[in-house]
C-alpha cells in the first residue's frame, strides 16, 4: 500500500511491537507527529517538557520492560537535547532508537533554521545512526535500527530523517521481524577451561554487572552462582540481577561498595566477571585488581576482554546461553569457610553512622523505610550523587529491572525522566525516585509531565542544600575548600511540586519519615517529599579513586 | 614500544564510513601512522589498510572495537610475513647544491624513476615496502627534500587468502 513516510515510520514501529514512545513536536517532525495523530489509538506518544526529559523517559521504559526505547524530538535543539539522553544510554548498554527529524533535502548543509548535523555529533554515543535522504529508505533503515538497538551488547541508535522524506509517498510492505539471535562464540574448550579453573579454585567470587540484567540471564546466573556455591558481588549496574536476600549476596563492589566484596576482591583465588566491565569505579586501581586471583569473563562484546583488566579466560556470547552451558559444565560444590570468611569481613566493615538528629532524617533510614513500603516489584529510580550511592548501598533489591539509575555516564538529571518512562511502562506498579537537591534542580520541569501523566510516582528529594558528593570530594582532597558546592538555595520542593499541581510534603527527621512515607505510599497519585538530611552525611566506606580495599575510608569528621 | 602493525578492514562502502573508523581511533586513542582507503574490487565495498603501532593487546583492542562499528565487515591483522605491503612516493629532491648524477646514483638503488625535471630540483617516483620508502628517505635526506608526499600502505595477504568471502 502507498503510506507517507510518517505512516511508513508509525507502520514499522508496530511492526517492531512499539505501542508508546516519548517525545515532543517541532517544525521538522510536523509530519511525524501528523502520524501519530492518526496512528494514536495504537500508538500512545508521551509528551516530555524537554527533549532530554523525553530521552531519559524512553531510556527508563527500555530499563524496566526490556524493550527497546523510542524517543522522537525535531531537528536543531531538539535533536540536540537528546544528546545526553543517548550518551546515558550508550553509557548502560540500554537499547533505545532515537527519530530526530531534519531540515528537508534541499535545506540541509545550508546552515538552515533549526539544522544541526545531528549523525555527526551523536556518533560517538551511538551504537549507529542513519540519516535517510530517500523514502524508499526508510522502513528498512528503522528494522536495521531496532535489530542494531537490540542485539548483541545492547545500544542507542539515532534515526535522522529529512522533512521531505516524512512527506514523501512510498509503497509500503509490512515485515515481521525475525528474532534476534547473539550466537555463542566460544568453544567447548573455552567453557572447559573455565570450568577447570572454577575447579581448581577454592576461593572464587562472582563480579557481575548490569550485562546479566540486559540479558534476562538472572535465574541462570542464580543456578550457576548455588552449583558452585560462590558469593556474588555486583556493579551498581547488576543490581537487582542477583536477590539481595540471598545468602551469597555480598553487595555492590567498588568506590563505595562494602568492605566484604573489597576484602573478597582482594583475597579470592577466582573472579568469575560476568556481564560487567572493569569501570574504574569498580576497578580503581586496574592493576591490583583482584591481584591474586584468575579472572573469567564472561561478556557478549569482544572489545570488553582485557580492555582495562588482563583476563585469563572468556567466553564469548549471550549471557544466557553461556551461563546455562557453563553450570552444566561444573560440579556442584560447598564452600562453607570461605562464605564465612567473606560473612566474617561484612561485620567488620560496619560503618559508623552519624547520631540522630532533631533537624535532620538519616538517608539510610529512609531507604529502609521505603523499602518496608515497597512490593518487590515496584521500581526505584535515582539521579546521581550521594543518594545514589546510598540507594545501591541500602535498599534491598529482589528482581530486575525494578532499578534505574545512571551508572557509567553518571548523568545529574536522568531520574525524573527515568521514572516517567518507568511508571508509563508499568501502571500497575509504585515508582519511587530518589533524587537529591542538586540533580532535581537540574530536571525537575519534568513535574508538568508527571502530573500532566498524573503517575504513581514518589519522588524522595534527599535534601541537604549541597551540591554532597562533590562537597564530599572537596572534604577528603580539597582541604575542605568548598568551591560551587552550597549554591544557598531557597527552594521549596514542597510548595514547588504544589505549583506544578502534585503532591507536596516534608519529612524533618527520622521521628516524622515513617508516618509521611506511609501517607505518601497509601496513594497511587504522585507526591514530592522534601526530605531534610545533614549537609555533613558522607557515603561511606569510600575506596578513593585509584586505590584498593586497603586504602578504604570508613570514618569521615 | 615500537610494534608495528597493519590491519586490513574491509568496510561497506556507505557515507561516513571513514569518519565512524576515524572516530573511532581518535576517542580510543589509538596511535596509526598510516590509513588508506580504495575500492575493493567487490561491489559496495571499500578496503581500509591501516598501521598502528601498539602492543599486542593494543592490535586485539583495535580489531575488537573495529568491529563493532556496523559498517565494518571484517579487521584483521595482515601479518608482516605472510603479506605484501607496498607504498608510493613523489619526492622531489633538490638540486642545487649536488651533482644530478650523485642524486640519481642513490635514487636508482630504489628503481625510483624521474619524473620530472624543474631547474632546481628533480621529482622522483618510487614504490616499495614501507622499509624500503623510509630508507630511500633518509637516504635522499642529504641533497635537500623539498617536497614529498606518501600514499600510505597498501597491503593484501599472500596466497589465496582473502580478508573475507563476501557474497
Amino acid at each position: 500500500m502507498k503510506l507517507n513516510g510518517s505512516e511508513i515510520i508509525a507502520e514499522c514501529l508496530l511492526e517492531q511491537g512499539v505501542d508508546t514512545v516519548f517525545g515532543y513536536p517541532g517544525g521538522a517532525v510536523l509530519n511525524i507527529y501528523d502520524a501519530l495523530y492518526k496512528y494514536s489509538d495504537r500508538i500512545t506518544h508521551i509528551l516530555s517538557a524537554h527533549e532530554q526529559g523525553a530521552a531519559h523517559a524512553a531510556d527508563g521504559y527500555a530499563r524496566t520492560t526490556g524493550k527497546c526505547g523510542v524517543v522522537i524530538a525535531t531537528s536543531g535543539p531538539g535533536a540536540t537535547n537528546l544528546i545526553t539522553g543517548i550518551a546515558t544510554a550508550y553509557m548502560d548498554s540500554i537499547p533505545l532508537v532515537a527519530i530526530t527529524g531534519n531540515v528537508t533535502n534541499d535545506l540541509l548543509a545550508r546552515d538552515s533554521f533549526q539544522e544541526v548535523d545531528i549523525c555527526g555529533i551523536s556518533m560517538p554515543i551511538t551504537k549507529h545512526n542513519f540519516i535517510v535522504k530517500n523514502v524508499a529508505d526508510l522502513a528498512n533503515v528503522i528494522r536495521k535500527a531496532f535489530r542494531i538497538a537490540m542485539s548483541g551488547r545492547k545500544g542507542p541508535v539515532l534515526i535522522d530523517i529529512p522533512k521531505d522524506v516524512t512527506g514523501a509517498v512510498w509503497e509500503y510492505e509490512p515485515v515481521k521481524p525475525e528474532p534476534i539471535i547473539n550466537p555463542t562464540l566460544s568453544s567447548s574448550e573455552d567453557f572447559a577451561e573455565a570450568a577447570k579453573l572454577i575447579a581448581q579454585s577454592k576461593r572464587p567470587m562472582i563480579y557481575m554487572g548490569g550485562g546479566v540484567v540486559s540479558a534476562d540471564a538472572e535465574k541462570q546466573l542464580l543456578e550457576f552462582a548455588e552449583k558452585i556455591d560462590c558469593p556474588v558481588a555486583t556493579s551498581v549496574m547488576g543490581l537487582g540481577g542477583f536477590p539481595s536476600s540471598h545468602r551469597l549476596f555480598m553487595g555492590t563492589i567498588g568506590m563505595h561498595g562494602g568492605y566484604e566484596t573489597g576484602k573478597a576482591t582482594d583475597n579470592c583465588d577466582l573472579i568469575l566477571t560476568i556481564g560487567a566491565r572493569f569501570s574504574d569505579r569498580v576497578a580503581g586501581d586496574r592493576n591490583k585488581f583482584g591481584k591474586d586471583a584468575k579472572i573469567i569473563q564472561l561478556d557478549i562484546d569482544r572489545a570488553e576482554i582485557n580492555k582495562n583488566v588482563k583476563i585469563d579466560a572468556y567466553i564469548l556470547g549471550d549471557l544466557k546461553d553461556t551461563l546455562a552451558t557453563l553450570t552444566e559444565a561444573v560440579e556442584k560444590t560447598t564452600r562453607d569457610e570461605w562464605i564465612n570468611q567473606v560473612a566474617e569481613w561484612g561485620k567488620m566493615g560496619k560503618v559508623t553512622e552519624t547520631p540522630k538528629s532533631d533537624d535532620y532524617a538519616h538517608p539510610y533510614h529512609v531507604i529502609e523505610a521505603v523499602r518496608k513500603l515497597t512490593k518487590d516489584t515496584d521500581i526505584i529510580v535515582t539521579d546521581v550523587g550521594q543518594h545514589q550511592m546510598w540507594v545501591s548501598q541500602k535498599y534491598r533489591f529482589e528482581q530486575p529491572r525494578t532499578w534505574c539509575t545512571s551508572g557509567g555516564l553518571g548523568t545529574m538529571g536522568y531520574g525524573l525522566g527515568a521514572a516517567i518512562g518507568s511508571a508509563v511502562a508499568h501502571p500497575d506498579r509504585r515508582v519511587v525516585l530518589f533524587t537529591g537537591d542538586g540533580s532535581f534542580h537540574m530536571n525537575l520541569n519534568e513535574l508538568a509531565t508527571v502530573c500532566s501523566y498524573d503517575l504513581p510516582i514518589t519522588v524522595i528529594v534527599l535534601n541537604n542544600t549541597v551540591l554532597g558528593m562533590v562537597r564530599q570530594w572537596q572534604k577528603l582532597f580539597y582541604g575542605r575548600r568548598f568551591s560551587q558546592t552550597d549554591p544557598h538555595r531557597k527552594t521549596d520542593f514542597a510548595k514547588l511540586a504544589e505549583a506544578f499541581g502534585v503532591k507536596g510534603m516534608r519529612i524533618h527527621n527520622d521521628d516524622d519519615a515513617e508516618e509521611v512515607l506511609a501517607e505518601a505510599f497509601s496513594t497511587t497519585k504522585p507526591v514530592v517529599i522534601d526530605c531534610r538530611i545533614s549537609p555533613d552525611e558522607n557515603v561511606l566506606p569510600m575506596i578513593p579513586p585509584g586505590k584498593t580495599v586497603d586504602e578504604m575510608i570508613t570514618k569521615m569528621e | 614500544m615500537d610494534n608495528k602493525q597493519i590491519i586490513g578492514l574491509l568496510v561497506h562502502n556507505h557515507p561516513g564510513v571513514l569518519l565512524r573508523v576515524t572516530s573511532l581511533i581518535s576517542r580510543r586513542g589509538f596511535n596509526i601512522d598510516s590509513l588508506t582507503v580504495s575500492p575493493a574490487g567487490i561491489e559496495g565495498y571499500s578496503r581500509m589498510t591501516i598501521r598502528i603501532n601498539g602492543d599486542d593487546n593494543q592490535v586485539d583492542q583495535f580489531i575488537s572495537q573495529m568491529m563493532k562499528i556496523v559498517d565494518v565487515k571484517k579487521a584483521e591483522v595482515l601479518p608482516e610475513d605472510a603479506s605484501v605491503a607496498s607504498e608510493l612516493i613523489l619526492i622531489k629532491i633538490s638540486t642545487a647544491e649536488h651533482d644530478n648524477n650523485d642524486i640519481l646514483a642513490v635514487t636508482s638503488k630504489y628503481h625510483a624513476s624521474l619524473v620530472n625535471l624543474g631547474n632546481h630540483s628533480m621529482t622522483f617516483r618510487a614504490s616499495g615496502t614501507p622499509t624500503e620508502i623510509d630508507t630511500l628517505v633518509s637516504e635522499v635526506k642529504e641533497f635537500g627534500i623539498l617536497e614529498m608526499a606518501r600514499t600510505g600502505i597498501a597491503a593484501l595477504e599472500n596466497g589465496d587468502k582473502l580478508l573475507a568471502n563476501v557474497e
